[in-house]
């Protein structure tokens, strides 16, 4: 079914009722798993991302998937960020099985390592590895974005030193690339149906900073209209940023409140009640 | 996982139109027991097939007079023990892989040349069967393979409706796997607790009215009205144990009689594989 | 194969594991009954997007999530069928599966095994890795076994559903994965709903939008008399049924341990995989009294499918008795002769892994114990009953 961008114009409304700059509803949790050294639920719309960390670790046997793997891989200087990406039959509206070797599964496994290996400090762990396991529950848009939020959160939660959070959102343009359509207007944060007809693009950022680590755009697109995207998708980063630190912050108080872990001299800057 | 090294028939296979000059009666007539309930089918098994492995077998079973219905042909090929690759983690024990694969030809469906579900399936239930079997201390850091081909299934060609039997013939098939491999374990000179053989018992309805189902010990599918439960046991008959049990089917609870009793004909008819069995391995040692 | 992955434990540990799972009563690691399972957390109906889903965190952490898709699918027409077809309701040669039913008007329906399709994702192991098969299978046999579940999928004689099983293992396998596995599809089943059938006879099917009215695949008994509409597609005789559950059970010395964790397993005699399937309590109290004539509690059990699970156990390494070590002074002459002395009379507390099969008799007693009335079965279909209601 074909996208109807024709109602746009009118109530500045997209299909479903957001503004422009709006992001759908983000729910998050950590330490969803008690075997895990950390874990992380993530929901960006409709789209579920369950996300596990194991590491860091001594290396396992090496094995020749190639999926993934990210830093200092046989280097031995720093530790290797491996990724792996179960996508379940069950997550899209029609099932479809996706094998393990599926090359957008490899592309998505790569860019997750790379921007997660990016802001570890894994250098502090030489010979050994963080083994990123995500699950992609329910589909609808920005899937990327919705992965690498999730791991964010879930390394957080394993206690992995880090330089700052890496959130991610996407964003895209009100009408499509044939319609040349100079005024176009960005959108942010795509569900599937806008994310099939629009171009798009999936950014990342460092923290509070505007440092983008991850850009990823594979649609056709006017470069005067790219500007725009590109802040409004920062813009949306910062916002997903400020959810994922509610998200730490809150589970952190309440570990504190019931008496899981010692109030450290850390916590004192976090404002405890 | 697909195939893609070899050229393959396309995947939607088609059944040709069936025309039949029978009048329509005779196609209800489906062959039925001649066999008493008790008595398995005659085997046909021989050891040192195959010069270039360390062991192997042969295991036929018995065609019955109609044409049409083929029996169970098997081989059977160990290689090993030998040592383990360099890379391989230290071992206390003898590392056991089985392959089991369906030869193209093997059955109506026709079977790709890479190892199906239930291949690796059936491959799972031989391995727990002779790991009960072989004295695995006894290598430590080495490994053995064996290697079963299916060279004719046990199915009958007519009866192409038949839906859901394959399972059934799995556990025919599985108990033949498990003999031959014995028998080319024993050739391959492993040592073992004792020797293992598969029987397989099935509770059965011939009748469609509702009389009570009887015990029928190794049943061909196509021979019963209704199969209604089966088992296929390994058995070591020196030791009394079983070393792997697999049994499908749908029993009341309150009647585990019934289901002992199953068993009981399933080792049975292990027995009796097991007597063929030793009396192959006494001919080749005399 | 997940059930053989290696057990870092030494042969001391081993062998005082095992002497203590040998007690009576046995002295489990972590405190449980040998009847007891680990504790659980389960939820129903979480993703929105599938037809039925579960979700069930055991509380060593391991994970698993199953969703239920369906999908409307031609029927394959077997040439020789129509003729059978054309006559109403007689059941000619080939109703194999179906002449239970006979004169309730149902006798049309069929089923068939390839309705089903399920697929089991464990983290770390290949797509093709033959454990991962073993386990989808032993799933899927305990489905099917019965031949009802795929009647259940059937529409018309031209259409049914194909129902895809999704099972995915969300964390690493700490434990042998399967019974983790089956009760999550037990609840998923439970929780799947298909949309309710608007088109009549052999026409093309077409189906009510409105998903409150969709019935449950397996319809519950309590609402099944209240809007009995909903609920006439369906057949009421194995309506009670429930999807099936495997238990994981193991023996060691006289004791029956249920639900073992890895480390009990590392020490098994012999281990089984039971799959039953029990009628809801409602519908046994009337089949009940009339069969058995006695009032009894607990489920009317059918036993679907066993199969033996390679334990652990046999590939750990043995200990070597201080009489044998020469560590401790045993002759260093022929290692033929340390041999034969590991291989004679086991020593107490020194490990060896078991050798041979199970007796009959240990089966026997295995089987009996899980289809006991009112035993394990009955508590756990309760609690995910429950769950699922919950």
């Amino acid at each position: 079914m074909p996208l109807d961008t024709s109602t746009y114009n009118l109530a500045l409304l997209r299909v479903d009722g957001r503004r422009w700059n709006e992001l759908r509803r983000v729910h998050a949790q950590i330490r969803t798993q008690a075997a895990a050294d950390g874990s992380s639920y993530l929901e960006m719309g409709h789209t579920k991302v369950m996300c596990v960390v194991t590491g860091p670790s001594e290396p396992g046997p090496r094995r020749g998937t190639g999926g993934g793997g990210a830093g200092g891989a046989g280097a031995g200087g720093a530790a290797e960020v491996v990724v792996s990406i179960v996508i379940a039959g069950f997550s899209s509206v029609d099932r479809k099985r996706h094998g393990r070797g599926d090359k957008r599964t490899l592309e998505l496994q790569s860019t997750v390592a790379n921007a997660l290996a990016a802001s570890l400090h894994i250098h502090l762990f030489p010979h050994s590895q963080v083994n990123i396991s995500l699950h992609v529950l329910s589909q609808d848009g920005s899937l990327l974005a919705a992965l690498i939020n999730a791991a964010a959160l879930a390394c957080v939660d394993a206690g992995i030193p880090m330089t700052d959070y890496v959130a991610a959102c996407t964003a895209g343009s009100t009408s499509t690339y044939a319609a040349n359509d100079e005024g176009a207007d960005p959108l942010l944060d795509l569900n599937h149906q806008e994310e099939q007809e629009l171009p798009g693009l999936t950014v990342a950022t460092l923290g509070e900073s505007d440092r983008v680590v991850v850009l990823v755009c594979e649609s056709r697109v006017q470069v005067s209209r790219l500007e725009g995207m590109l802040a409004v998708g920062v813009d949306g980063c910062k916002q997903v940023r400020e959810i994922l630190d509610r998200v730490v912050r809150e589970k952190g108080r309440r570990m504190v409140q019931e008496g899981t872990v010692e109030k450290g001299i850390g916590l004192n800057e976090m404002d405890v009640d | 996982m697909n195939d893609r090294r070899r050229i393959n028939g396309p995947a939607g296979a088609t059944l040709a139109p069936f025309f039949d000059d029978a009048a329509p009666q005779d196609l209800d007539t489906r062959s039925t027991r001649s066999r008493p309930p008790n008595a398995t089918r005659k085997l046909l098994l021989k050891t040192g097939v195959t010069p270039s492995a360390s062991g192997s077998a042969y295991l036929e079973i018995e065609t019955s007079a109609k044409p049409g219905l083929s029996g169970l042909k098997l081989s059977c090929s160990v290689h090993g023990p030998r040592a383990l690759p360099k890379s391989a983690p230290f071992s206390p024990h003898i590392v056991l892989s089985t392959h089991v694969k369906y030869a193209p030809f093997a059955t109506q469906q026709r079977r790709g040349y890479l190892r199906d579900s239930s291949e690796r399936d059936l491959g799972i239930h031989l391995e727990t069967a002779l790991r009960g079997a072989i004295i695995a201390d006894r290598w430590p850091k080495s490994g053995v393979d064996i290697i079963v081909s299916i060279i004719e299934g046990d199915q009958d060609r007519e009866t192409s409706k038949l839906q859901g039997d394959e399972v059934w013939d799995m556990m025919n098939t599985l108990s033949g796997c498990i003999t031959v491999a014995a028998a080319a374990l024993a050739d391959a000179g492993i040592d073992c607790v004792d020797t293992v053989a598969g029987g397989v018992a099935a509770l059965v309805q011939d009748a469609d009215d509702g009389s009570a189902p009887s015990i029928a010990v190794d049943p061909i599918p196509s021979e019963h009205k209704r199969i209604l439960a089966a088992c296929c046991v390994a058995y070591l008959p020196t030791r009394d144990e079983v070393t792997n049990l697999w049994f499908r089917g749908d029993l009341p609870a309150s009647d585990l009689d019934l289901y002992t009793s199953l068993v009981g004909h399933g080792i049975q008819a292990s027995k009796n594989a097991n007597r063929v069995l030793i009396d192959c391995l006494s001919g080749t040692v005399g | 194969m997940a059930s053989s992955q290696h057990v870092l434990l030494s042969p001391a540990e081993l062998a005082y594991l095992h002497a203590s799972l040998s007690l009576t009563p046995p002295i489990r690691p972590d405190g449980r009954s040998p009847t007891q399972f680990r504790p659980l957390v389960a939820e129903t109906g979480i993703l929105p997007g599938t037809n039925g889903s579960a979700r069930i965190c055991f509380a060593d952490g391991t994970e698993a999530i199953v969703g239920v898709k369906a999908e409307v699918e031609r029927t394959a027409q077997r040439p020789g069928e129509e003729t059978v077809f054309l006559e109403e309701g007689g059941a000619g040669g080939d109703g194999d599966d179906e002449e239970e039913e006979a004169g309730q008007g149902l006798d049309k329906r069929k089923g068939d095994a390839s309705w089903v399709e399920m697929t089991v994702e464990i983290p770390g192991l290949r797509d093709d890795d033959s454990g991962t098969a073993f386990l989808a299978a032993m799933l899927s046999e305990a489905l099917l076994a019965d031949g009802e579940f795929a009647k259940r999928l059937w529409i018309n004689r031209r259409f049914h559903w194909k129902l895809y099983l999704d099972i995915i293992l969300i964390s690493p396998p700490l434990s042998y994965p399967l019974p983790l596995l089956s009760l999550t599809t037990h609840l998923a089943l439970l929780s799947t709903r298909l949309p309710r059938l608007k088109s009549e006879g052999d026409e093309d099917p077409f189906f009510d939008d409105d998903w409150a009215a969709a019935p449950y695949l397996f319809p519950r008994t309590t609402s099944s008399s209240s809007t009995p509409s909903s609920t006439t597609t369906k057949s009421p005789t194995p309506a009670a049924t429930r999807p099936p559950i495997t238990l994981l059970v193991m023996a060691v010395g006289n004791n029956i341990i249920f639900d073992p964790s890895k480390e009990e397993l590392a020490v098994a005699d012999v281990a089984l995989a039971v799959s039953v399937t029990g009628l809801s309590p409602s519908h046994e109290t009337e089949t009940g009294g009339g069969t058995a004539g006695e009032k009894q509690t607990g489920r009317n059990l059918r036993l679907l499918s066993i199969r033996t699970i390679d334990p652990p156990s046999r590939l750990t390494a043995p200990g070597v008795a201080n009489a044998a070590n020469t560590a401790y002074g045993a002759s260093n002459g022929t290692s033929n002769g340390t041999q034969k002395m590991a291989e004679a009379e086991a020593v107490e507390g020194v490990w060896r892994p078991p050798r041979g099969g199970a007796k009959r008799m240990v089966l026997g007693a295995l089987v009996q114990k899980v289809l006991e009335r009112g035993g394990v079965v009955d508590e756990v279909l309760d609690a995910l009953e429950g769950a699922d209601s919950g």
